[in-house]
């Protein structure tokens, strides 16, 4: 694609960035990598939790933060991040409600975090 | 009828045999209704957690179950005896957990766990005997006489055993071939991996079982279907293993590293759950395999599930 050659160097960047906060506005994967590459925390927005928050994460990180990022999902969002996350089966989820399934995500999350992680840093 | 062992070895690691264990473990149990029992010699106990997750390791060492509480007692001079060291529940398919519900049980599987305490228990063992002048030859043939002894009130109850092997030969996991009627080799179709076989091959054939291609079922695990690894694969099953029997290949996906992390110790999910993406695989496993137990018996299984 051509580029209009009378575009300065901050005229191109510009374009670059615009492009990008396009980008971030519509796609918040790659706006919560973007942001924790740089060292920022990411907050989230209640539509894009079940697709970006890390159970694991939150749940290493103590339960009052992960409970204020899934405590207010729907059953559907908890059953697609327990599902997507490999925490549930459709059999372990049937007939649970909102609440045994939160209590389910972080118990299987944090279980799962004690196990695996090193206690040597 | 007396179970048969079967031993999952490979002296190349990576090669899925933890894997294989459990994938013919669930294929054996769900599709036949054979009640199987998994021995995990290897430290790394990938099957035991495969089979029970971490917790349910950790669990079962804590409760005194598993094949390291099997050696101490061995290193003891106590009696030959392994059932009291078995979690008689390492089942994760509903399908089965509802037929043991119902009463009505056609197919189960049970676990001799692994933890990583095992090879430190290997090591005060060595250390033990070779300081009274033994040799690793003597050491796993009396290992392997006391597994023999300890297993036997265990045959008829179960239809296979299998042992999943390290990926080196300690003496425990020489003990383990030494009791096997038949090995079961996972590889991979690469020039590494074609040559490692080839090593364990010989040593079995030479040291453990002269009859090997009679008792080999070689299974080639993790391929990726490019043009090469199809030239391998089809030159272990025309040249290099000729004569051996050959499972279905099974690829390498997504599905199969999801098949095998188990979400708890109490979770459960369907078969076509589990094994999603290759569950048709694992379905040919099983046949395969039943058809290569049936050559070597003579017995013949039906299935008990489609």
């Amino acid at each position: 694609m051509a580029e209009s050659p009378r575009l300065t160097p901050v005229e191109y960047i510009d374009r670059f960035f615009d492009e990008l906060r396009s980008e971030v506005r519509t796609n918040p994967k790659l706006a919560a990598r973007l942001v924790k590459a740089l060292g920022g925390n990411v907050v989230f927005e209640d539509e894009t939790k079940a697709d970006i928050a890390n159970p694991y994460q939150l749940a290493a990180s103590g339960k009052l933060g992960f409970l204020a990022v899934f405590g207010k999902l729907k059953l559907p969002e908890l059953k697609k991040v327990l599902k997507d996350n490999n925490l549930a089966t459709r059999i372990d989820m049937n007939g649970k409600n909102a609440d045994q399934l939160v209590d389910m995500l972080y118990d299987r999350a944090a279980a799962k975090v004690s196990e695996r992680k090193s206690s040597i840093f | 009828m007396a179970a048969i062992i079967a031993a999952v070895a490979n002296l190349k690691g990576g090669v899925g045999k933890s894997t294989t264990t459990v994938m013919l473990a669930d294929g054996l149990a769900h599709f036949y209704g054979m009640n199987i029992l998994v021995i995990d010699l290897d430290p790394q106990a990938n099957s035991s957690q495969m089979l029970l997750t971490e917790r349910g390791v950790q669990d079962a060492s804590d409760q005194g179950k598993g094949v390291h509480h099997v050696l101490q007692h061995f290193m003891a001079g106590k009696p030959p005896s392994a059932a009291p060291f078995i979690m008689p529940n390492a089942v994760s398919l509903e399908e089965l957990r509802l037929a043991e519900e119902h009463d009505k049980r056609t197919g189960w599987i049970s676990s001799l766990p692994s933890h990583p305490q095992l090879r430190l228990r290997e090591l005060n063992l060595e250390e033990e005997w070779y300081g009274k002048a033994g040799t690793p030859t003597t050491l796993s043939d009396a290992i392997a006489k006391f597994l023999h002894e300890a297993f036997m009130p265990l045959m008829p109850l179960y239809d296979v055993i299998l042992l999943d092997c390290p990926p080196h030969l300690s003496p425990l996991a020489r003990a383990g071939l030494s009791i096997a009627d038949m090995f079961v080799t996972p590889t991979i179709a690469d020039s590494v991996s074609t040559w490692g076989t080839k090593q364990f091959s010989d040593w079995v054939g030479k040291y453990i079982a002269p009859d090997l291609p009679n008792r080999n079922f070689v299974l080639i695990t993790r391929f990726r279907d490019t043009k090469y690894a199809r030239q391998v694969a089809s030159d272990l099953r025309e040249i290099y293993l000729k004569d051996r029997w050959f499972g279905p290949v099974i690829p390498e996906s997504v599905h199969v590293l999801n098949a095998m992390d188990r979400a708890a110790p109490d979770s459960y999910n369907t078969f076509r759950g589990k094994y999603a993406g290759v569950t048709g695989d694992v379905r040919r496993l099983a046949e395969r395999f039943t058809d290569f137990l049936s050559q070597r018996t003579g017995s013949t299984w039906q299935k008990v599930r489609d």
